[in-house]
């Protein structure tokens, strides 16, 4: 495990989420290195998302800490979390279908000439970066005044990473990104990850319940069931049995096909 | 297994758009197209009876008078129809701008009448318990500026409380500003009576009149401020020495127009004359021809050839003639009121009188003095919107905020300062609509404005924003705009029809667009 000897981009200390009397996390640590793809796998409700909306700003942790580059944050809203470089794909994307692909890129961070609301838009250097930025991580787009809604879900998953690193991400969390996906579809957005991990200097958090394309890309693995971790290891450490088990939320698969043949 | 398809890229699906397809699918072509047909019809259907023309714009909808009131209305929607549509395209709706007009006005109309005051009520013990009011600060005579200033505080401060409201609570703006239009109205109506009240009155009245004609206001050398029609009503000695008092080449100017004028009058009257005289001989030449009696009809036909009549003769330039043309020609002194309610292209129209001879009604005097103040002001406010949608980071913010507001709200754009803002602007809108009317007429009137809330929403449907927000263009509202206003002149002008016919037509205008919108957004939404 060299990996382990340098410090993680992103480590999370027992992390506790409790919605009043509910314990949605009950002390989670994981580890991100840089240049790394980390499966985060889990069955509905195994508290995937309590802890990627903690992560990015969303809600604070009742206890435990986050540190970012060995350094201990904490962010009181979505903004804080994303200029301290986590930057989240959502399943929804964050993307505006009736707009261009410029727009969308730049939502909320548009380029203008002076720093004002009504700052005109530098739309030529706009379109540019736009472009040249997915061409980045694989998709070359025709037209960059396109209206998102036009697109195919591979490339708008695209056009969101790219966003996402272009505004400093070092830790993109991507949110189910091949759950609504087609077949191709979805090995496009995993070409992109791995393009992305090719990056070298960005850690990937992928949420995920297809185990197929966590085993396809990911070089670590963490399995939370009811808030708790219950397994984590490098892709060399586990076997396939062992990934469905764990999936499964800890049950015996064996038993699960015993049962299932009867 | 190879992957045979490597050829063909993902982006490859997108079919580059040709010029023309790329034309249709602008989202204001429907509405343009409508926008044409209405102007041919205004165009053609006012040609007047008997003539021909294939120029539309030989009929009287698109002389002088005509485009001056045509735009009147056109621009006094299209200043509304701004802010409800960019409300819409951040979507939410306002109800109340309508009510926000009347309110406006009245408000504005009072603050000049009656002057602005701060009161503190109190109760006081003193022979018995009753309300007294303590007066804190007291203005009178009170400019055109410091007026919709005033106004503006109490406008945009219900329109700032309305969209804060529709984002802290997440009610429908449908319902929050359908409170905004009884609230206003009934508060413009309650206070207008308050005010109006007499002591030989038991109830005021709902209007607000005898506010002077700011606008008109001048300055005379020699006799002060005063109304241009007071002015003009100067004894003839005053307004000898005024003219007297002219610099000669003024005065050489002034001469020449008018005797331009003079004849022109005397020219049209002999003309109508002339008419007069001949129409009767045929009828009778036509019941002649009709009869068969040829004899009759050559003798009347040879009269009607040598009608002659004595040419009425021009008036003579006087004094006072040139006294009142020159008081015509003095800018106003409170360009505030004259902005909002004065004219504008004043010189360009008095060119097309004299020498183009163009803005002539049939009496041979000039028919048009100009374009109301509301088109410049409808012009500059569309710009201005054009710019802050098309071109800016504001219009990214407002588009994103209508078309997914959790995205927004994920990309850190402040979604609600979008919204409360937009609602500030409607307002403004409202107001700046008052106070074209106001300065314009010089009256106010609690009933103003009634139903101009859905006038403007239709404008903006007419125009393409679809009404579930984050689609439409600026360029759209002002054809929306143009659509609505210009319908009812088409159909007036359409012989042997009922008039009302515009309102079907809208009607019918409203629920196409509404669904071409609908159809063009699920086409961008890749759902078609």
């Amino acid at each position: 495990m060299s990996a382990a000897a340098t410090t993680p981009l992103i480590e999370t200390r027992s992390l506790v989420k409790k919605f009043g009397s509910f314990t949605a996390l009950n002390g989670v640590s994981l580890r991100v290195y840089s240049g790394e793809v980390h499966a985060l796998l889990g069955d509905n409700g195994a508290g995937k998302s309590t802890l990627i909306k903690i992560l990015s700003g969303v809600f604070p942790p009742t206890s435990g800490e986050i540190t970012v580059e060995g350094k201990v944050v904490s962010f009181a809203s979505p903004r804080n979390a994303t200029d301290a470089g986590i930057g989240t794909v959502y399943q929804d994307l964050a993307l505006n279908p009736l707009t261009s692909v410029t727009r969308n890129f730049f939502l909320g961070r548009e380029l203008t000439r002076f720093k004002s609301p009504f700052g005109l838009l530098k739309m030529n250097e706009m379109h540019e970066i736009a472009m040249q930025e997915m061409k980045k991580i694989g998709i070359t787009i025709s037209d960059p005044e396109q209206a998102v809604g036009t697109m195919s879900g591979g490339q708008r998953q695209t056009l969101a990473i790219a966003r996402a690193i272009y505004f400093g991400a070092k830790v993109l969390i991507l949110d189910e990104p091949t759950s609504a996906l087609g077949q191709k579809q979805q090995m496009e957005v995993l070409k992109t990850i791995r393009r992305v991990q090719q990056l070298g200097n960005i850690a990937i958090i992928l949420i995920t319940h297809n185990e197929i394309h966590a085993r396809l890309i990911a070089d670590r693995f963490t399995f939370l069931s009811l808030g708790e971790v219950i397994g984590e290891g490098t892709a060399k450490d586990l076997e396939g049995d062992d990934i469905k088990r764990l999936m499964a939320g800890g049950a015996k698969i064996g038993d699960l096909a015993k049962e299932l043949a009867v | 297994m190879k992957n045979s398809a490597t050829t063909r890229q993902e982006s490859d699906r997108l079919e580059t758009k040709s010029w023309l397809n790329a034309v249709l699918a602008r989202p204001e072509i429907g509405p343009i197209g409508v926008m044409l047909l209405l102007f041919g019809m205004l165009g053609y259907f006012s040609i007047p009876a008997g003539e021909f023309s294939l120029n539309p714009f030989a009929g009287e909808g698109f002389n002088a008078l005509g485009i001056r009131n045509n735009l009147r209305v056109i621009s006094q929607l299209g200043i509304i129809a701004l802010g409800a549509g960019l409300l819409i395209i951040a979507g939410e709706f306002d109800l109340s701008i309508g009510s926000m007009i009347g309110f406006a006005g009245a408000c504005m109309a009072m603050i000049l009448r009656w002057g602005f005051a701060i009161v503190i009520p109190y109760l006081s013990f003193d022979g018995g318990m009753h309300i007294e009011f303590f007066t804190l600060v007291h203005i009178t005579d009170v400019s055109a500026l410091t007026a919709i200033g005033i106004t503006m505080c109490f406008t945009l401060f219900f329109g700032w409380l309305q969209g804060y409201i529709v984002v802290k609570s997440g009610l429908p703006s449908f319902i929050v500003t359908l409170g905004g239009l009884f609230f206003l109205r009934g508060l413009t109506e309650v206070s207008l009576r308050a005010f109006n009240h007499r002591p030989d009155q038991t109830k005021g009245a709902t209007t607000v009149t005898e506010i002077p004609d700011i606008k008109n206001i001048i300055e005379v050398p020699g006799y002060g401020e005063m109304e241009r029609e007071a002015a003009k009503a100067l004894p003839e000695a005053d307004l000898t020495a005024i003219a007297n008092s002219l610099p000669a080449d003024t005065i050489a100017a002034i001469t020449e127009r008018l005797e331009y004028t003079y004849n022109r009058v005397a020219e049209a009257k002999t003309d109508i004359l002339i008419a007069k005289g001949v129409k009767p001989m045929e009828r009778a030449l036509e019941n002649a021809l009709a009869s068969g009696n040829d004899y009759m009809a050559n003798i009347i036909q040879d009269k009607i050839a040598n009608f002659k009549i004595e040419p009425v003769v021009a008036k003579t330039v006087t004094d006072t003639d040139i006294a009142r043309v020159y008081l015509d020609s003095i800018t106003t002194a409170r360009p505030v009121a004259n902005f909002f309610g004065g004219d504008i292209l004043e010189p360009v129209f008095d060119w097309l009188y004299f020498p183009v001879d163009w803005n002539t009604n049939n009496f041979g005097n000039q028919f048009a003095p100009g374009l109301y103040s509301c088109v410049m002001i409808w012009v500059l406010l569309s710009i201005l919107c054009y710019i802050v949608l098309s071109k800016t980071q504001a219009g990214n913010w407002i588009y994103s905020t209508g078309g997914n507001l959790n995205a927004a709200k994920a990309n850190g754009v402040p979604t609600n300062k979008v919204k409360i803002s937009l609602f500030i602007f409607s307002a403004f809108c409202a107001t700046i609509f008052a106070a074209c009317q106001v300065f314009e007429v010089n009256t106010a009137d609690a009933a103003k404005g009634n139903l101009k809330e859905l006038e403007a929403i239709a404008a903006a449907v007419i125009g393409g924003i679809v009404m579930t927000g984050g689609f439409g263009t600026i360029m759209g509202i002002i054809v929306g705009a143009f659509i609505f206003g210009i319908a009812k002149e088409a159909f007036f002008y359409i012989p042997g029809i009922d008039g009302s016919f515009y309102r079907v037509f809208l009607g019918l205008v409203i629920v196409a667009s509404a669904l071409l919108n609908e159809n063009i957004r699920k086409r961008i939404m890749g759902t078609l």
